[in-house]
C-alpha cells in the first residue's frame, strides 16, 4: 500500500473527529452512518474514475452512464420485485456497453479519453432524455422495487456492505492477479509494459468497461435509497470522483494508488460536506471551503516532481 | 493532410454552416435572414470568447475546468451591478486573477492543471453564489447596445477584435513560447524558454477571456444566474477538440477553437430546423464531439501513411 | 570567458551521476570530454550549461553560452524556422513577429551556414534524425556564442555532414570562443581538439594534450581492454534458431539472414542505418512493410496456439486488416501482431533505453522481472506468490542483482548496471530461444559491462541464439560470431568473426558501396 493512501486514511479521521466535536450528532452510530452511506455512492463512482486514472485517463460520461442505469433499472422493473434480477443485469450491462465503447474508442481509435467520455456522456444524455421523453414515460415513475430500498434499512445498512464487498473486490483485483499487476505496468510507462508482453489495449478497454460497470451500480444504489430516478442525478459524481480519486492518493498521471485511499478520500468530502451543512454554513460556503479542503491535501501531497 | 488536421474546425464549421442553411431553407422555405445571423452571433460570443482562452491554456498541454467558475462570479457580479462600465472593468480584472491564481498553483505549485482548475471551480462557483445568491440582476441598456445589440451587429466587431488579439498574440515573442511550451517542455526550458511564466499567464488569458464571456452572457440574456458557468466548461473544451487543437499541446489554434464553439452552436439549430426532439439534442452533440476527432485522428493518420 | 566547476555532486534519484566532479576549459580551444556512457559526461555540460542544478559543487561559466544536446532540444510541433528564429524572431512594426518572413529568414540563415536540403517549413518531427541534428547546430552556431557546448553532436551525422561541423568549430574556435564536444568516435576527437578530459564513473580522470587511443580507453575503463571479453569463438553453433528473408520496414530495406542457436550475431553500422528498426520488427513492436520470420522452435508445441511446424510468420499478404483485427491465419503461419505473439514464439527484447522501454521505474524489482511471465505461476489469474518468489530469488541470485537488496524495492533506486541485469532477469524467466539485445550496456559501468558480456556468452552456449547490437563498434567486433554491417537499410557487407578490430567494421560501415 501506498503511503498517500495512509495519509488519506488519516485526513478522513482527522475530518471525522474535527466533525464530531463540532457537531454531536455526527459521533452517534446513526449520525456516522448516514455518511458512510452518502459516501457510498461517492465510492462507488471513484472506484471505476481511479480505475481508469490508474492508466493515465479519466472518465467524464460517469454522470449519465450513472443516470441512465437508474432509469433502466426502475423503468424495467417497474417497482415489481421479481422483476429486479433482470432489472439489475440490464442496468450494470448497459454501463459495462457504455464502458466497453469508452475503452474501444481510447485504446482502439485512440480518441484522447476526455473526448471519447465527453462525447460518450453527451450521447446517454440524449438517448436517456429522449427514450424516456424527459422521464415523463408511463413506466418513468416507478419507484424501485423494495429489496433494493431496503439495502439502506436496519442499522447496518446492506449497502455499506455492498460497498465493503466492491472495497474487497477492487483491492483484491489490484494486489493480488495478474491483471492488476498489468494495470499498474500499462500506468506507469505503457510502452515498457507493451515491450513486456502486456496487452495495453485489452487492460485499458477493460478498466473503462469497468468504470462503466461502477457508475452502473452507483445509479443502483441512487436508486434504492432515493426510492425513484430523476434527472440530473448523476451531475454532482463527475467532479466528486475525481477529486474522490486524488484526494485518496491516486496519481492522475497513472500507475499510483489503492482503494483504500479512495475509500478515505470519497469519506473525506462527504465529511467535510455534512459537517458543513450541520454547521449550517450556506451553500456558497461550503463550495469554497470544499475547494480549499481539496487544495490543501493537494499541496499536501497532490504534487509532481520538480523539473529537473 | 496535416494541415487538414490542423484546419479541422474551418473544415467542420463550413460543413454545419452548409447543413445549417440547407435545413434552414427546406424547413422554412427561405434562406436565413439577418436577424438569424446576429442570433447565432450573440449567442456564440461567450463560448467562443471562453474557447479562446480554454484553447491558450490547452496549447500548452494544460486544461482549465474552472472557466464555468469564473464565467459564474464574472456573470454575477456584472449582473449584480448593472454593468456600469466602472465595474466591468473590475469583472475583467476579477477574471485575470482568478486565473491568475490558477496559473501560479499549476506552475509554481506543481499541481496538475485538472486537479488544481477542479478545486479553484468549486471556489470560484460559491464566489458566485455568495455574489448572487438567487438568479437575477441586470444589465445598463447602453452597455447591451455596445456589446450584443440585438439590432444591429455591434458582436461583430467584439468578435473581430477578439480575433485581432489572437492575430497579435501568436505574433510576439510569447505567441511562439504558448507553442513551444505545449510541444515540448523539456526541450523548451532547455531553450531558456520561461516555462513557468508563460503557464501562469495562459491561465490568466483564459480567466480574462471568461470574464469578458461573463460579461456578454448578462449583455445577450439580460440577467445573470451563479450558475450560468457551468455549461462552459463541457463545451469549451467541445470546443477546442472540435477546433482541431491537440490535447498534448502545441498544435491549433484560438481561431479553430472559435469556428469550433460557432460550429457546436449551429449543430444545435441544425438539430432544430431538422425537426429532431430536442429531447435528443445531446446525443448529436456528442457524436458530432466524437466524430470530429475521428476525422481529425484520420487525417493525421494518412498524413504519416503518405510521408513515410 | 571561463568554464570553470569543481566538487560537482549530482544524483538522479539516489543513483549518483557525478561525484566530486571538476571540469575546466579555455577560450580559444576545442576541449573533447571522453568517457564511457554513464561516465556523466551529459550530466556535466548539463549542470555546465546551466539546464541541471548540481546538487553540490561551483560552476563559472561566462560569456554567451549556447548547447547542443545530445537528446536535442527542438520543438517537435513548431517548424525548423520556428526553432531556429525562437529567440530572436524577424519583428516589423510595433515589434510584432513577421510570421511570413520566418521561412525567408530560417533560409537565409540555414544557408549562411552552409545547409541546404532543409524545408524550413518542415515542423521539426518530420525531419530525419541527422537533419534535427543539423537543424539543432545551426541553432547553437547562430547563437556565435563564446562558449559552446556539443553533446555528441556527430552520432547521427554523415561524414560529410562532420566535416562541415568541424570546420564551424574551428571557426569558433580561431574566434575565440570556448568549444566543449563529447563524441564516440576517438578519430573525431583526435583530429578535433586541443585537449582531451576523461571522465569516467561521474568523475574527472585525466586531462591532457597528447593521449592515444589505447591511452584514452584505458583511462576511461579504468583497465585495459582486452581482458574484458569472453572467448566466444570456442561457442558451438547450432542449427537455424531464426530465418528473417526481405523484411522491409522502417528504414530496412529486404533484409534476409540467418540466425543460429549459440551464435552472437552482431549488427553494426553507424548509428541509425535501420538497427532499432530490424530489432522493433523481429519483436512484433513495429509493423512489417514486408518480409518473413520462421522462428525454429521444438518446444513451441507445448505452449499455447501451435502452429504446426513451430513457425511464426508476419507477413504483408493478410495485411493490415489482419494485423489490426487480430485474426490469427490458422495451420502453419500466423502472423506477429505484438510483442505478446513475439514472447510466446520464444523471442526476447532487452532495449537499450531502460528508463523508456524497459523498466517501470516506481514499480519495485520483483514485479519488473516477473512481469512477462505472470501467468505461468497463477492460478485462476491470482497470482501464487510463493512461486513467484521463489523464481524471483532464483534468478536474482543468478544475476547478482543487487546483492542484499530486498527485491521490493523500487526499480528506480537501482544503479544503471543493476537496473538492465534486471531487464535481463525478466527475459531469462520467459526461456527464450532468441535474445535481441539492443545496446544492452548503454550507461552501465565497466563493472556491470563485463558481467553482461559473460552473461551473453553464457546464454549462448545454452543453445540460445543472439542478435546483438551495440552503439560501441568495438563490443561488437569482439562478442560476435558473425557481423552483419547495415547501411541505409540494407546488409552492406558480412563479417565472420570475432572481428576483432572495430576499425573493419566501421570501415564496412562507412565505405562506399562498390556495387552502388
Amino acid at each position: 500500500m501506498n503511503r498517500r493512501a495512509l495519509y488519506a486514511a488519516a485526513i478522513a479521521v482527522a475530518v471525522l473527529v474535527i466533525g464530531a466535536v463540532l457537531t454531536p450528532g455526527l459521533a452517534s452510530w446513526p449520525g456516522l452512518r448516514a455518511v458512510l452511506v452518502v459516501a457510498s455512492f461517492t465510492g462507488f463512482v471513484a472506484a471505476g474514475q481511479m480505475l481508469v486514472v490508474l492508466v493515465g485517463g479519466i472518465d467524464l460520461s460517469i454522470p449519465w452512464v450513472l443516470n441512465a442505469a437508474a432509469i433502466v433499472l426502475t423503468t424495467t422493473s417497474l417497482g415489481m420485485s421479481q422483476r429486479l434480477p433482470v432489472a439489475l443485469a440490464l442496468a450494470i450491462g448497459a454501463g459495462l456497453a457504455a464502458g466497453l465503447v469508452n475503452g474501444l474508442g481510447v485504446a482502439w481509435l485512440g480518441v484522447p479519453a476526455v473526448v471519447m467520455t465527453l462525447g460518450m456522456n453527451g450521447v446517454l444524455q440524449g438517448l436517456t432524455l429522449g427514450l424516456s421523453q424527459g422521464l415523463t414515460c408511463d413506466d418513468c415513475g416507478h419507484y424501485a422495487p423494495s429489496p433494493l430500498r431496503d439495502l439502506f434499512a436496519g442499522t447496518v445498512p446492506a449497502a455499506l456492505l455492498v460497498w465493503l464487498g466492491i472495497a474487497l473486490l477492487v483491492t483484491v483485483l489490484l494486489r493480488l492477479t495478474v491483471f492488476g499487476r498489468r494495470v499498474y505496468a500499462t500506468g506507469v510507462n505503457p510502452r515498457a509494459a507493451f515491450l513486456s508482453g502486456v496487452g495495453v489495449k485489452g487492460v485499458t478497454v477493460a478498466l473503462y468497461t469497468l468504470s462503466g460497470g461502477f457508475a452502473a451500480l452507483a445509479g443502483i444504489m441512487l436508486v434504492g435509497y432515493g426510492g425513484q430516478a430523476s434527472l440530473g442525478l448523476g451531475d454532482p459524481y463527475l467532479f466528486e470522483s475525481i477529486a474522490a480519486v486524488v484526494v485518496g492518493g491516486v496519481s492522475i498521471l497513472g500507475g499510483r494508488g489503492d482503494y483504500v485511499g479512495v475509500v478515505a478520500g470519497s469519506l473525506t468530502l462527504v465529511a467535510v460536506t455534512t459537517v458543513l451543512r450541520a454547521q449550517q454554513v450556506p451553500e456558497h460556503g461550503r463550495l469554497m471551503i470544499y475547494g480549499l479542503v481539496i487544495l490543501a491535501i493537494l499541496f499536501a501531497y497532490g504534487r509532481e516532481r520538480a523539473h529537473d | 493532410m496535416r494541415d487538414l488536421q490542423d484546419r479541422l474546425g474551418y473544415l467542420v464549421l463550413i460543413a454545419t454552416a452548409v447543413a445549417y442553411f440547407a435545413v434552414y431553407t427546406t424547413s422554412l422555405g427561405r434562406p436565413p435572414g439577418s436577424f438569424d445571423y446576429l442570433a447565432i452571433l450573440n449567442t456564440t460570443m461567450p463560448l467562443a470568447l471562453v474557447a479562446i482562452g480554454q484553447s491558450l491554456v490547452v496549447l500548452t498541454g494544460g486544461i482549465d475546468l474552472s472557466v464555468g467558475g469564473v464565467v459564474s462570479v464574472c456573470v454575477a457580479v456584472t449582473a449584480a451591478t448593472g454593468g456600469a462600465p466602472g465595474w466591468i472593468l473590475v469583472v475583467l480584472l476579477l477574471g485575470a486573477a482568478a486565473g491568475l491564481v490558477n496559473g501560479l498553483i499549476v506552475a509554481f505549485g506543481r499541481i496538475a492543471p485538472i486537479l488544481t482548475t477542479l478545486a479553484t471551480l468549486s471556489i470560484y462557483t460559491g464566489a458566485a453564489l455568495w455574489v448572487l445568491p438567487v438568479p437575477g440582476g441586470s444589465i445598463m441598456p447602453e452597455v447591451r447596445a455596445v456589446l450584443s445589440n440585438p439590432n444591429i451587429p455591434t458582436a461583430l466587431g467584439w468578435l473581430a477584435l477578439a480575433v485581432a488579439g489572437w492575430w497579435v498574440l501568436r505574433r510576439t515573442r510569447f505567441g511562439m513560447r504558448v507553442y513551444a511550451v505545449g510541444s515540448d517542455e523539456t526541450s523548451a526550458r532547455a531553450v531558456g524558454i520561461p516555462v513557468e511564466r508563460v503557464k501562469t499567464a495562459v491561465y490568466a488569458l483564459s480567466g480574462l477571456c471568461s470574464a469578458l464571456a461573463g460579461v456578454f452572457y448578462v449583455s445577450t440574456t439580460t440577467a445573470g444566474d451563479a450558475n450560468a458557468g457551468a455549461p462552459f466548461i463541457l463545451t469549451s473544451i467541445a470546443s477546442v477538440v472540435v477546433g482541431g487543437v491537440a490535447f498534448t499541446g502545441g498544435r491549433g489554434s484560438a481561431m479553430g477553437a472559435v469556428a469550433g464553439a460557432v460550429a457546436l452552436t449551429l449543430v444545435i439549430d441544425v438539430l432544430f430546423f431538422a425537426g429532431i426532439d430536442p429531447l435528443y439534442q445531446s446525443l448529436f452533440q456528442g457524436l458530432f464531439l466524437v466524430v470530429a476527432v475521428l476525422l481529425g485522428t484520420a487525417a493525421a493518420l494518412l498524413a504519416r501513411r503518405r510521408t513515410t | 570567458m571561463t568554464v570553470e566547476a569543481t566538487g560537482i555532486h549530482r544524483a538522479f534519484g539516489g543513483v549518483l551521476a557525478l561525484r566530486d566532479a571538476s571540469f575546466t576549459a579555455r577560450p580559444g580551444e576545442i576541449h573533447a570530454l571522453a568517457g564511457e556512457n554513464g561516465a556523466g559526461k551529459s550530466t556535466l555540460i548539463k549542470v555546465l550549461c546551466g539546464v541541471l542544478r548540481a546538487d553540490a559543487g561551483t560552476v563559472t561559466v561566462s560569456g554567451r553560452v549556447a548547447t547542443a544536446f545530445q537528446e536535442l532540444s527542438l520543438l517537435p510541433d513548431l517548424t525548423v524556422a520556428e526553432n531556429l528564429l525562437l529567440t530572436a524572431p524577424p519583428r516589423g512594426r510595433l515589434g510584432l513577429v513577421r510570421r511570413s518572413h520566418l521561412a525567408a529568414e530560417a533560409s537565409r540563415l540555414l544557408s549562411l551556414y552552409g545547409v541546404s536540403e532543409i524545408d524550413p517549413r518542415s515542423p521539426a518531427r518530420d525531419l530525419a534524425v541527422s537533419q534535427k541534428q543539423v537543424v539543432e547546430l545551426v541553432r547553437v552556431l547562430a547563437l556565435e556564442p563564446d562558449v559552446v557546448f556539443l553533446d555528441e553532436p556527430t552520432a547521427a551525422l554523415a561524414q560529410r555532414e562532420v566535416d562541415w561541423l568541424a570546420g564551424h568549430m574551428r571557426r569558433l574556435r580561431d574566434g575565440g570562443a570556448c568549444v566543449v564536444f563529447t563524441s564516440h568516435r576517438w578519430r573525431e576527437i583526435e583530429r578535433l581538439a586541443d585537449r582531451v578530459t576523461v571522465f569516467r564513473n561521474g568523475t574527472h580522470v585525466a586531462t591532457r594534450e597528447r593521449l592515444t587511443e589505447d591511452e584514452a580507453i584505458t583511462l576511461m575503463t579504468g583497465r585495459t581492454l582486452d581482458a574484458t571479453y569472453p572467448d566466444v569463438s570456442a561457442i558451438e553453433v547450432g542449427e537455424n534458431a531464426l530465418t528473417v528473408t526481405g523484411l522491409t520496414s522502417g528504414r530496412l530495406r529486404d533484409v534476409s539472414f540467418d540466425l543460429r542457436k549459440g551464435e552472437i550475431l552482431g549488427v553494426g553500422g553507424l548509428a541509425g542505418q535501420g538497427q532499432r528498426d530490424l530489432f522493433l520488427t523481429l519483436f512484433g513492436a513495429r509493423k512489417p512493410v514486408a518480409g518473413q520470420l520462421s522462428v525454429g522452435r521444438s518446444r513451441i508445441s507445448a505452449r499455447r496456439q501451435p502452429p504446426d511446424d513451430g513457425r511464426v510468420v508476419a507477413r504483408r499478404a493478410f495485411g493490415a486488416v489482419a494485423r489490426r483485427f487480430g485474426v490469427h491465419r490458422t495451420g502453419e503461419r500466423w502472423s506477429l501482431r505484438g510483442p505478446k505473439d513475439a514472447i510466446r514464439a520464444g523471442i526476447a527484447y532487452v532495449p537499450e533505453d531502460r528508463k523508456a522501454e524497459g523498466l517501470l521505474l516506481p514499480l519495485s524489482i520483483r514485479d519488473n522481472i516477473a512481469l512477462t511471465t505472470l501467468t505461468r505461476r497463477s492460478r485462476a489469474g491470482f497470482i501464487r506468490h510463493q512461486a513467484e518468489n521463489a523464481a524471483i530469488s532464483d534468478v536474482t541470485g543468478k544475476l547478482a542483482i543487487g546483492a542484499g537488496r530486498a527485491t521490493s524495492r523500487a526499480a528506480g533506486e537501482l544503479s544503471g548496471g543493476n537496473q538492465q541485469k534486471t531487464v535481463m532477469a525478466r527475459w531469462l524467466l520467459t526461456d527464450a530461444d532468441v535474445f535481441l539485445l539492443y545496446d544492452v550496456t548503454r550507461g552501465v559501468d565497466a563493472a556491470t559491462k563485463h558481467d553482461i558480456y559473460h552473461l551473453i556468452a553464457d546464454l549462448a552456449r545454452n543453445g540460445k541464439a543472439i542478435l546483438f547490437y551495440s552503439s560501441e563498434t568495438e563490443e561488437i567486433a569482439h562478442l560476435c560470431h558473425r557481423v552483419l554491417v547495415l547501411r541505409e537499410g540494407r546488409i552492406a557487407a558480412e563479417l565472420a568473426g570475432p572481428v576483432g578490430d572495430a576499425e573493419e567494421i566501421v570501415a564496412a560501415s562507412i565505405r562506399e558501396t562498390a556495387d552502388a
